[in-house]
């Protein structure tokens, strides 16, 4: 067990992450790259990128306080270190997002106003239920809904996103490709040092799918509210774009065309991508998917 | 965004005084946590800021046991100085241990106080003190590693003197109980006074390995205890009531004793002259006493 834990050593996340990927960067991306004119200058598209960006930093605002608040708990110092890794980590993705709220007009007065009124409901509620984990000090449920539930709704999101950004949004999409990287390693340490503590623990299979699948549940929410705002941001960039003569070129993730995919088919190959990632990790460390409840009126 | 060269000049590498009395921007203070500017505290409290001011001396401290890393094979002594002897080897082996409980302790008491701080600013300050104190654990448990032992969790858990492991308690209740300031005082300036006195008594006649991995960690210590002073001082600024003062003398008068009784046990285990461990002692007084907040 030490030997694969030393894989996620302070050394190693040295090499990797500061010295590695990030080289080079500032707040996640290249010194000289900046937001693109037609979401500064389009007051839909500007509105829409900082909606987006809240929830990147209220889902990252949760992964810092259950990485920090699970150190305390971590079995082994060597656990311990990795999460110390992971929880600088999640302090650095806070940084660069509300950075780039920063960036997108937001002034510093305005930051905590303007993070609680676009918050989304769903998305709080979400991380209400790992933070519950974390409070109680229970490390196997909260690694497994931290590294496994939220660092994979993260990573496809991140990957989504980032598929979406590569060709209009330069700056974004580097940013978004070292927290992908970092997310990569997160979810690996769930898999690997979950799997063990499970085995051992197998008592606790059932409430952390219950927790999973709350969790789970929350999640589809937050995308089902996110893309029903998405539809009328998508023809006002189809029509800057068309405007401006810019080639609407394509975005295949997932084996759909995000660039011209609709709303709907965009939330259908996220949640589809998620839940399969989910089922293929948690088979991982042994535990099944749970589906979650059906919402009320569905 | 502060002005990055004033920045810079303000954060050169401080001598290793105190930073200075607390709250707000002083003539002469290089400490930059002492700056009031919201935008220079945004960029001293960041991540991209930490990156910088550690980047150095973090590669220097973890290549000194990087290279030596690996286990040692078959009990085999991994990498133990020729001039030191099996007996300075177990009392190396001591020290390194009882250090290794002071960065575990600071590892769990600055994780716990990440989401108890109320500003964003502080939360991701804490969050670079949290890979601080894990380095410096990394550091002590691969140094440990490198003379040769198998299982360095046991060891330290073997060597570690009780007095420590008592303040390890009282310091992560304080943190359990929400008590920030308190919590944040017994981390940031008495827990990091102690390991800060020894760390330099210590490197006056250390290995060069240790040495350099020492140096390391008080470069650190020395970021810690600027931003624990300077916000504890801000805050007993504006106390009126003299509450909060009372209770960090109460919070000392509770730990010091702790302080003392480790530094005498450690060093009658590793057979220091009284006078010597007196002297710690004397040296951890004097570092809290300057700091001037209790």
């Amino acid at each position: 067990m030490s030997e694969f834990l030393d894989r996620y050593s302070i050394q190693r996340w040295l090499e990797m992450c500061p010295q590695g990927y990030l080289a080079g960067t500032t707040y996640g991306h290249d010194p000289d790259q900046t937001e693109p004119d037609e979401i500064l200058e389009n007051e839909t598209l500007r509105e829409d990128a900082i909606r987006t960006t809240v929830q990147l930093v209220v889902g990252e605002r949760c992964a810092l306080a259950a990485s920090s608040g699970l150190i305390n708990a971590a079995p082994d110092p060597a656990s311990k270190t990795f999460l110390a890794t992971q929880t600088l980590d999640e302090a650095r993705h806070v940084e660069i997002f509300t950075k780039r709220l920063r960036d997108l007009g937001v002034g510093a007065d305005q930051l905590e106003a303007t993070i609680e009124h676009f918050a989304n409901p769903n998305l709080v509620k979400f991380a209400e239920v790992l933070l519950e984990k974390v409070d109680a000090g229970d490390f196997v449920a909260g690694v497994v809904g931290q590294n496994i539930v939220l660092e994979g709704m993260a990573f496809s999101v991140f990957e989504m996103m980032e598929a979406m950004a590569r060709e209009t949004n330069a700056k974004f999409a580097k940013t978004l490709s070292g927290t992908i990287a970092d997310e990569r390693r997160h979810v690996g340490f769930g898999e690997n040092r979950i799997g063990s503590l499970i085995r051992e623990h197998p008592e606790k299979k059932a409430e952390i799918q219950d927790m999973q699948a709350e969790m789970t549940y929350w999640m589809l929410a937050t995308f089902s509210d996110s893309f029903r705002q998405t539809e009328k941001v998508l023809d006002e960039a189809h029509r800057v774009a068309e405007k401006s003569g810019t080639p609407v070129g394509r975005a295949v993730w997932h084996g759909t065309d995000l660039a011209s995919a609709s709303a709907e088919e965009m939330e259908a190959v996220l949640a589809g991508t998620v839940l399969d990632e989910f089922r293929t990790r948690l088979a991982r460390i042994g535990l099944d998917y749970k589906s979650p409840p059906t919402p009320a009126g569905v | 965004m502060g002005d990055p060269p004033t920045l810079r000049e303000r954060s050169a590498p401080s001598g290793p005084g105190s930073p200075g009395p607390v709250g707000g921007p002083l003539p002469g203070t290089d400490d930059p946590h002492d700056a009031d500017d919201p935008a220079l505290q945004d960029e001293v409290l960041s991540v991209a800021f930490w990156f910088d001011a550690v980047g150095d001396h973090l590669r220097r401290g973890l290549s000194a046991v990087t290279g030596t890393d690996a286990r040692p094979a078959d009990g085999a002594a991994g990498d133990v100085p020729p001039d030191l002897t099996p007996e300075a080897v177990d009392r190396l082996l001591t020290v390194l241990a009882n250090y290794a409980v002071g960065e575990l302790t600071a590892l769990d008491g600055a994780s716990g106080l990440v989401r108890q701080a109320g500003d964003r600013r502080v939360k991701t300050f804490l969050a670079t003190q949290t890979l601080d104190e894990a380095r410096h654990l990394e550091v002590f448990v691969r140094r440990i590693r490198s003379l040769g032992v198998a299982d360095p969790d046991a060891e330290i858990e073997r060597r570690a003197h009780p007095a420590l492991l008592t303040f390890r308690e009282r310091l992560l209740s304080l943190v359990d109980e929400g008590d920030w300031a308190s919590a944040l005082f017994a981390q940031n300036v008495i827990l990091e006074s102690m390991e800060r006195t020894v760390f330099d008594a210590h490197r006056r006649n250390a290995d060069l390995r240790t040495r350099v991995v020492l140096d390391g960690v008080i470069a650190d210590e020395r970021r810690h205890l600027g931003f624990g002073e300077n916000d504890l001082g801000r805050r007993l600024r504006d106390d009126d009531t003299g509450r909060l003062a009372r209770r960090l003398a109460e919070i000392r008068s509770q730990l010091d004793p702790l302080v003392a009784e480790s530094f005498d046990g450690v060093a009658s285990r590793i057979g220091l002259a009284p006078a010597e461990a007196e002297r710690l002692s004397d040296d951890y007084e004097s570092a809290v006493r300057r700091l001037g907040l209790v």
